[in-house]
């Protein structure tokens, strides 16, 4: 190990360390995360449907909060990944 | 000489591989005869195994113990023995932790305080996979007859093969970037972070923001789920394919074998994909309150130039 630093200079093991690997996880997580979006969106509007006896219209809407925030996913995790 | 030093060497490896032949097809013949239901099924859910108290104790319970033991086992091992210079045992087992903490030490400024739970969640999911995959798992068990089949309930199960114990640890993942995202925003900062910007959109946003933020523990804890189990559904497959007649039995040597390696690669990659995600979800909680406030800061010094620079410290989270 080499000396320790600062707290603000506390960003790797090791001084003179290799830049940390890519972190390619985010990868795996965007396909399965619109996919859910959209399902838990379409959930929820069934469920407030057949609780409120409202077919269709909160599957409707669960339907386009749904696709909106997998959209919104895909917006967030480009941000993120473009900031670093 | 040299041939009969070879032959003493591997000598015993091929009598035991004709050992293993000579007794696994004998107990492959024993499989049940053509007409009965095959004793090779995968249930969706755990199967309880016995009552504590009232309290149900399963398979894949018996599985996730099993795998923490062995984590416990390792690390009092490595820290009782380990040296400045490692072995070759301490460097396998160092191997991972170096490469993750690697990994994080690149994220925030913070790492040191998640980089435990990114590696212990690493090494659980990972030896609770590859436990998973150990002879015996999932096929040593009892057999009981149900509505006049006779089904096979494991005593021990892969834990990631259950819902219960991914949706845990995914709860475990939220409950700490969300715990984060509160420590560095403030609880007011998070929930107007939810609302989002501008506030009149507020009834449209916060529901998108909501399901955004659900998709990550469902996403975490499905993903896992859904690998391991169709990896049990996979093995179990090849194995009933293999053996469902005579003539194709000398396959069922080297078919599950090709699969048991894949399983080894996937549970490796499930690992180390729920962990970079756990660590990629806190950043991202961090990351946008320290960019968010690096703005504010920044516009607020521009506007305030002449003053004392007390604000960026203020703002700096603690």
């Amino acid at each position: 190990m080499g000396p320790e630093g600062s707290a603000d200079d506390d960003s790797h093991p090791e001084s003179g360390a290799k830049p940390p690997p890519p972190n390619w996880g985010i990868v795996f997580d965007l396909g399965l995360r619109l996919g859910i979006s959209v399902g838990v969106g379409l959930g929820v509007g069934l469920l407030l449907d057949n609780w409120l006896g409202t077919r269709p219209i909160f599957t409707l809407i669960g339907m386009v909060v749904g696709i909106s925030a997998a959209m919104y996913t895909i917006w967030d995790v480009a941000r993120d990944a473009m900031r670093r | 000489m040299a041939a009969s030093a070879s032959w003493r060497r591997v000598g015993p490896i091929v009598l035991a591989v004709v050992v293993l032949l000579v007794v696994g097809t004998a107990a492959l013949l024993q499989s049940p005869p053509e007409g009965e239901e095959s004793l090779i099924h995968v249930s969706i859910k755990a199967e309880p195994l016995f009552d504590v108290g009232g309290f149900e104790v399963t398979n894949s319970m018996v599985g996730a113990v099993l795998a923490s033991l062995l984590l416990l086992a390792g690390a009092w091992y490595v820290t009782r023995r380990s040296t400045l210079v490692p072995g070759k045992l301490q460097s396998v087992l160092e191997l991972p932790v170096e490469y993750l903490a690697n990994i994080t030490s690149g994220s925030t400024s913070r790492w040191r305080s998640y980089v435990g739970l990114v590696i212990g969640l690493f090494l659980m999911i990972l030896v609770a996979n590859w436990l998973g995959l150990l002879p015996g798992v999932g096929t040593i068990g009892v057999v009981h007859v149900e509505e006049g089949h006779e089904t096979l309930t494991p005593f021990v199960r892969a834990a990631g093969a259950d819902l219960n114990f991914t949706l845990g640890l995914a709860i475990i993942t939220f409950v700490t970037f969300v715990w984060w995202a509160v420590r560095v925003n403030g609880v007011k900062g998070y929930l107007l972070e939810l609302v989002g910007q501008p506030r009149y959109m507020a009834p449209l946003m916060f529901p998108i923001h909501l399901i955004s933020e659900l998709s990550r523990l469902v996403s975490l804890s499905m993903r896992l789920f859904g690998n391991v189990f169709a990896g049990e559904v996979l093995l179990a497959t090849m194995f009933a394919l293999t053996t469902a007649a005579v003539f194709v039995l000398p396959l069922a040597f080297f078919v599950p074998a090709i699969f048991l390696g894949l399983e080894l690669i996937f549970g490796a990659v499930q690992a180390l994909v729920f962990a970079l995600l756990t660590m990629t979800y806190i950043t991202m909680g961090i990351d946008e309150h320290e960019g968010e406030h690096h703005e504010e800061a920044t516009e607020h010094d521009e506007r305030t130039p002449a003053r004392p620079d007390h604000s960026t410290s203020a703002s700096a989270p603690a």
